[in-house]
């Protein structure tokens, strides 16, 4: 028997703002469609009205998760129009950052990940680790999720020694617990049943579709801009793109355990060569000419698109953001044929989605 | 640094710089649009060339040839994105079905970029239309 299943905006197997329809022979997902703009707040149209210090305060609000990715992308995009020269402390605090927010993000999924499974200690684990990072991101910038750490031209707060002392001790800590936690997570029968050769996206999909990110690494395409195009001092540092080959959800949780380890080992870099010097340009309200530039940012999820277009005047005269969600949600109706109605969440879920991202 | 290279091309063009882009493994970063100064469409097509970026322009047309038959659902999204967010036609394009805006929002033209901020604000309120 043949049924359309709906899911969502807003579905308990589902607690995102998008709207998909299953196409179904019995239990077996035969076809899917994806909708979006669910919670489409017209972000870009609003910074044609704002000046650029008032844009990096409105674009932080595209994303909770990735909220300095955001701030981080439009800077960028402007400092290239300007030709400014970042000083070197601002961009490793701005990398800081960057691994602190991506840690963060990836213990919220592998959480959100966990309790779709079913595993729901695991995922309170989880979430306690991510805790830590949370606190720390605080101490750092006196917000938990706004951090308000980008200004153009280079940092807003610095790093002193008593904070570079704490977080290397943070470090140490979420290590010893990823270590464990990914033990527990490659040999755990629940993890291996509901995820091993569930969701699969194999590489020639992926690149023929163009996912990004962590998303693309899992189904062993070797993507990542922080290799592939460095920008803030990315290529000071010592890391590995983390691939892996067997392009199911279990390959996602694979790969946010190993980039998990990398970005603890980017930090510790960061924080040992921390450069002396100026945080920033020191200017409040810069100039900036007639130009456009487009800049590419590993966000957490994935390749985060800033297009700015300027016309010598204080304001943006067009913002155009692109968020990894846009293109790894393409992938959803290709990983849900053949899958059954009961991982479609999992699923969905798998690809790391920020549909409100998305929608801006 | 990223490198940022614009290049303006014909509507003619579109299709044959596509090809040559995917047959080199290039990947398509994104297509983005915006309004020019004589409030005509200007859209990008943003190859990733190396480590930098190669935009491909072509400005002043608003019928422009699909390229999703060569990059499949990485560009028919960012295609459809700007059918409801601009007045744009992409020639091949299946618009049949909605992706972004809701299919009673502005008589079923997005076209939120070029549509002034009280006149959208309006409309989100019910005033217009009614």
């Amino acid at each position: 028997m043949s049924y359309i299943v709906p899911i969502g905006p807003y579905h308990p197997a589902l607690e995102e703002p998008v709207h998909a329809r299953l196409y179904t022979d019995g239990e077996q997902i035969t076809d899917a469609e994806v909708f979006i703009g669910y919670n489409h707040r017209g972000i870009e149209k609003l910074a044609q009205q704002k000046n650029f210090i008032q844009t990096i305060v409105l674009v932080e609000r595209v994303c909770g998760i990735c909220s300095h990715s955001h701030a981080l992308g439009y800077a960028m995009a402007l400092e290239n129009i300007a030709g400014m020269n970042v000083p070197k402390r601002g961009q490793y605090i701005r990398v800081i950052m960057n691994e602190l927010e991506r840690l963060h993000s990836h213990f919220l999924w592998l959480g959100i990940a966990l309790h779709l499974i079913g595993h729901d200690s695991l995922f309170m684990h989880t979430w306690n680790e991510r805790e830590v990072i949370m606190d720390m991101l605080e101490e750092i910038s006196g917000n938990r999720v706004n951090y308000g750490m980008v200004t153009i031209g280079g940092s807003r707060r610095d790093i002193d020694d008593d904070k570079r002392r704490k977080i290397l001790e943070m470090l140490d800590k979420v290590e010893k617990s990823m270590i464990r936690l990914r033990d527990i997570l490659l040999s755990d029968k629940t993890v291996a049943l509901r995820t091993q050769g569930v969701g699969v996206l194999t590489t020639e999909d992926s690149i023929r579709i163009g996912a990004v990110g962590p998303h693309a690494r899992a189904s062993n395409v070797a993507v990542d801009v922080r290799k592939d195009a460095p920008y803030c001092c990315y290529e000071d540092f010592e890391f590995d793109k983390a691939v892996y080959h067997t392009c199911d959800v279990f390959s996602r949780v694979v790969i946010r355990v190993l980039e998990n380890f990398e970005s603890i080992k980017i930090i510790r870099q960061a924080l040992e060569m921390l450069p002396t010097g100026p945080i920033n340009l020191g200017v409040k309200i810069p100039k900036i000419p007639a130009g456009e530039y487009m800049v590419r940012h590993e966000a957490p999820r994935g390749q985060l698109c800033y297009k700015v277009v300027t016309d010598g005047s204080e304001f943006n005269k067009r913002v155009s953001i692109h968020v990894p969600t846009f293109k790894t949600a393409p992938t959803i109706p290709t990983m849900l044929r053949g899958n059954s109605v009961a991982d479609a969440g999992l699923i969905v879920a798998s690809i790391d989605p920020c549909f409100s991202c998305m929608d801006r | 640094m990223q490198e940022y290279k614009k290049i303006s091309i014909t509507r003619d063009e579109v299709v044959p710089t596509a090809e040559k882009m995917r047959a080199a493994g290039v990947a398509l970063a994104m297509i983005h649009g915006f309004i020019n100064d004589e409030g005509k469409p200007n859209v990008s097509y943003e190859y990733e060339v190396g480590s930098g970026i190669e935009s491909y322009t072509v400005d002043g047309e608003s019928v422009l040839p699909s390229i999703a038959p060569i990059y499949d659902l990485g560009a028919e999204w960012a295609e459809r994105e700007l059918v409801e967010l601009m007045d744009i036609t992409f020639e091949g394009l299946d618009t049949s079905k909605r992706l972004f805006m809701p299919d009673n929002m502005l008589d079923g033209q997005g076209q939120i970029i070029v549509t002034p901020m009280d006149e959208l604000i309006d409309k989100a309120h019910g005033k217009k239309g009614e």
